[in-house]
């Protein structure tokens, strides 16, 4: 053996040629290794796969023709996208690959942007550059962002998409919860496009607070906000309950007494109300497009701009209740809430009814000792600690600035620089969804409280947040989308003063400023009769027949009707065209009749709307019987010919109609001149 | 046959176009040897003769040849490199996954030059020691002996700044570890430290310093140090040939 081994040495390094031979040969075989290496690759491997895959397929000739061999790329250096999945990935253009089984030669399901348009990294993430499964898919040594797993893909278009996608349902719902449950208050997110995110939670000034609720409830719901109110949206801050005695303390302390102070309320109206009649203010009043209430089968009803008012007797004194009813500009001069001129037997019925509105066991349980200085200090200490001037106004605390991290770049920060937990998955999604999830878990001492959501609204959160990434931020200007933001509009004036103190912007929009819950109103002055205008404004009446809920009726004076009415029939005017343009005089008998026909024939218009309560029965679109007295003619000729030109996303469709036939349906339309719709009905 | 062969080589040997490349002609005697040497841009650093047993394995261990020959690689591969290589900040990372993934035997290259950078160091120490050890660092060779411990030098440097270019955290914290190591020098350590990164933070204007430096000026040094390092082994009396007098002949 040993001479075999021996001689075999002799035969390969006997002498210096041999050695240099054989030494030549051992280094050419390990040279080769590497082309071959490169031959042997997985992504030829993949491409031999998909070409047998095609070839036993009917539409094979197409196919092959498509494909291209080697390297594939989706190359945009201005995004910074080098992006070779397609390499692997052939059959995503591919609409007859649907149905194949393999994720990697699937054709990929429709989106509205072209594959090459922004590559596949922008928005599913991993390494685009890689050529192999592993290096491309997952986080490896030299790479940290691994794909996004699929529920969080909606944070890819909220890089570019400021502004709600109809086709981003949960991204949407994520920036609402981080608006609505006013997580900017304390971290600052910078968008893309160089806007702030602002909350919209806007929660009280606690300046007076003792003028509009006890120790007692304060405590109870600094403990736990959720058991008085399921809808409220302050988190839990899991104070034990010498700290909630010390804060509630403090904040009870703090309070100074409105200017000018409330007035008691009268023995003679506290008598217990009519709850009959109380309940019927409340409903004419509309509170509920604002406030939600549960009701006796436990439903909760009503809307979530103002706050749900279940148990608002335990927590609201009642010489407050009275003095926000008649005038909640005297307790919060910035509150969303109208100024509604109730006289003082409607605050006495519907504070009463407000009063009858207890939920006791709240409260049953606490029972507080007067408190001390020392409490006081302490618990000013931790409201301080705490932040909670970040969205309260208090007396003696200024509010915090960056009180906690920014998150403009959440979506792209390194795991490195993120510490773990157990029971955390080890990723960026991971990390994002477990801090909403449970905040404190990550360490007693973070501040950040516990907000109650549900794993839905927590991934719904989590996307948004992943869409707070580099690329969102470092992008060229015209990728991005913005989100449209709402001007500074301000209406002058008297008008304009009493259009502040009925919070008309709470619901309507103006030039770009205002809510969405009631129509715009910009160009109002054109569209209505002022005749109109102001029975409307005495009386409002709901416009669309499928719809109980109205604008809420303000008990305006005669003066300020007319100062209203004034103002906006002179103000509120399109520059497009005259509003008395085309009178109704010039419409004849004939043109009547012929628009007669072409809503009911050739445009179908009964489909969606009424003009005749006894025969038509369409309720998507607001009752036209009216139009007559409503609107003014050029407006409704306008109208028909472009609805999006006087209203950008309005449903009705536009039906091209020729000069002729608008002019015809307007005359027909104009002759309508009934009741509004409430009279029609109780006809 | 093999008569044939050297007729042919002779032939072509005393054609005009090779004697007007190769001056010194053919010819066995010591004065054409002497002159093929002497008359060679890249032979004449090296020594007409040379005694058989400095040229043996024991003698040497041939630590310096090698060294020579993995600096060769590295020129070869590291051009090749260049080849592929943006030194700016957003290109220099994407340029490596470039190599790794779509660069044929791409990770080849990088590797070889990357694994011949870290035997040239071994080499160049194991050279050293080999030497030290010997005792050939004595005169005349002192100055040979400085030389070669500035090519230390330089082969350390080399290293070092190949380090930042592939631009990833380990790079980068390396240069800030280093940068900051010089800025810790008396008086002029904050200046020598903007020298170095051409800026107060390890960014664009280092990278582009470095590779500066890793591709031009450090191998410009080096070669020319190099060809010194060569040339005094001839004007120092060749390789050291060890204690004992001379036992072999003179080739």
């Amino acid at each position: 053996m040993k001479n075999n081994l021996h001689a075999l040495w002799q035969l390969f390094f006997g002498d210096s040629a041999r050695a240099f031979g054989s030494a030549s040969v051992i280094l050419l075989v390990l040279l080769a290794v590497a082309p071959a290496k490169n031959h042997f690759s997985q992504w030829r491997h993949y491409q031999k796969q998909y070409l047998h895959l095609i070839r036993g397929r009917a539409d094979a000739v197409t196919l092959e023709r498509h494909f291209q061999g080697g390297i594939q790329q989706i190359w945009i250096p201005e995004q910074q996208v080098t992006d070779r999945c397609t390499t692997c990935h052939l059959g995503m253009k591919e609409a007859s690959l649907a149905d194949v089984s393999s994720v990697a030669f699937r054709e990929h399901p429709v989106i509205p942007h072209k594959l090459t348009e922004f590559g596949c990294t922008t928005c599913h993430r991993g390494q685009g550059a890689a050529t192999t499964v592993e290096e491309a898919h997952s986080a490896t040594e030299q790479w940290e962002q691994p794909l996004l797993p699929a529920k969080y893909i909606e944070a890819g278009c909220g890089q570019c998409h400021l502004e709600n996608q109809t086709g981003t349902p949960f991204l949407n719902q994520g920036r609402q919860l981080i608006v609505s449950y006013g997580c900017t208050h304390c971290h600052t997110i910078k968008q893309g496009d160089g806007t702030y995110v602002t909350p919209d939670d806007d929660p009280p000034s606690l300046k007076h607070i003792a003028d509009k609720t006890t120790r007692e409830w304060v405590y109870a719901w600094i403990k736990d906000p959720q058991a008085y109110a399921g809808t409220a949206t302050m988190p839990n801050y899991h104070l034990s309950d010498d700290d909630a005695r010390d804060v509630s303390a403090f904040i009870l302390a703090q309070s100074t007494p409105l200017e000018p102070p409330l007035q008691p309320v009268k023995a003679d109206t506290k008598t217990p109300a009519d709850p009959a009649a109380g309940t019927s203010l409340y409903g004419q009043s509309f509170c509920a497009s604002c406030h939600a209430m549960q009701n006796a089968a436990g439903m909760m009803v009503g809307g979530n701009v103002g706050p749900e008012l279940t148990g608002i007797g335990t927590k609201a004194k009642p010489e407050w209740l009275q003095d926000w009813v008649a005038n909640p500009n005297h307790y919060d001069p910035g509150t969303m809430m109208p100024h509604y001129r109730f006289d003082a037997a409607q605050v006495a019925t519907l504070t009463g009814f407000l009063e009858s509105k207890v939920e006791p066991d709240f409260v049953a349980n606490v029972h507080l000792d007067a408190a001390t200085p020392e409490q006081v200090e302490h618990g000013k200490r931790l409201a301080v600690e705490n932040g909670c001037a970040s969205c309260h106004e208090i007396n003696g605390i200024k509010k915090p600035e960056n009180f906690a991290p920014e998150l403009s770049r959440i979506g792209s920060k390194p795991l490195n620089q993120l510490i773990f937990v157990e029971g955390v998955e080890h990723s960026l999604p991971g990390y994002v969804a477990g801090k909403v999830r449970n905040p404190r878990a990550f360490g007693p001492s973070l501040k950040m409280p516990q907000f109650k959501f549900t794993p839905q609204q927590i991934d719904a959160i989590t996307t948004a947040l992943l869409a707070l990434t580099d690329r969102a931020q470092s992008q060229p200007p015209t990728m991005r989308i913005a989100s449209v933001q709402q001007s500074k509009y301000q209406p002058a004036g008297n008008a304009g003063q009493l259009m502040g103190d009925l919070r008309c912007f709470t619901c309507h929009m103006i030039n770009g400023h205002g809510g969405d819950m009631a129509p715009d109103l910009t160009w109002e002055g054109t569209a209505v009769q002022r005749e109109w205008l102001t029975q409307f404004l005495k009386n409002p009446e709901t416009l669309r027949p499928a719809l109980i809920r109205r604008m809420p009726k303000f008990n305006l004076r005669d003066a300020e009707i007319n100062t209203l009415a004034d103002y906006m029939m002179t103000v509120y005017q399109t520059p497009e065209f005259d509003r008395d343009s085309l009178p109704v005089s010039q419409f004849n008998p004939a043109q009547v009749e012929q628009g007669r026909q072409l809503f009911y024939s050739k445009f179908a218009c009964q489909s969606c709307h009424i003009a005749d309560y006894k025969n038509d029965k369409g309720y998507i679109g607001p009752a036209l019987a009216a139009t007559g007295k409503r609107f003014n003619a050029a407006w409704v000729y306008y109208w028909l010919k472009d609805p999006q030109a006087l209203r950008p996303g309005t449903i009705e469709p536009n039906q091209h109609m020729t000069d002729d036939e608008a002019r015809a349906l307007t005359a027909f339309l104009m002759s309508l001149k009934s009741g509004g719709a409430q009279g029609a009905m109780k006809k | 046959m093999a008569n044939t062969l050297d007729r042919l080589a002779d032939q072509v040997r005393e054609n005009r176009i090779w004697r007007s490349i190769f001056r010194s002609g053919t010819g066995e005697s010591n004065l054409h040897r002497a002159l093929t040497v002497q008359q060679n841009v890249f032979l004449h650093l090296f020594s007409v003769k040379a005694r058989k047993r400095t040229l043996e394995f024991r003698a040497t261990w041939y630590l310096g040849a090698l060294t020579f020959g993995t600096f060769l690689i590295l020129v070869i591969t590291g051009i090749l490199l260049m080849l592929y290589y943006h030194p700016s900040v957003p290109q220099a990372y994407a340029d490596m996954k470039d190599l790794q993934f779509v660069v044929s035997s791409g990770v080849f290259l990088r590797n070889l030059h990357r694994w011949s950078a870290h035997a040239m160091v071994f080499l160049v120490f194991a050279h050293m020691f080999k030497v030290f050890y010997r005792g050939a660092y004595r005169p005349p060779r002192e100055f040979n002996w400085v030389i070669g411990v500035v090519l230390l030098l330089m082969t350390l440097l080399l290293s070092y700044t190949g380090y930042l270019l592939p631009w990833d955290q380990l790079a980068f914290w390396a240069v800030t570890v280093g940068s900051n190591i010089a800025s810790a020098v008396p008086v002029i350590g904050a200046k020598m430290r903007f020298l170095m990164l051409g800026g107060t933070a390890v960014n664009a204007n280092a990278l582009l310093r470095f590779y500066v430096l890793h591709c031009v000026i450090l191998p410009f040094a080096a070669v020319v140090l190099i060809a010194i390092h060569f040339w005094r082994i001839r004007k120092d009396g060749g390789i050291y040939p060890g204690e004992s007098p001379a036992e072999g002949d003179a080739k």
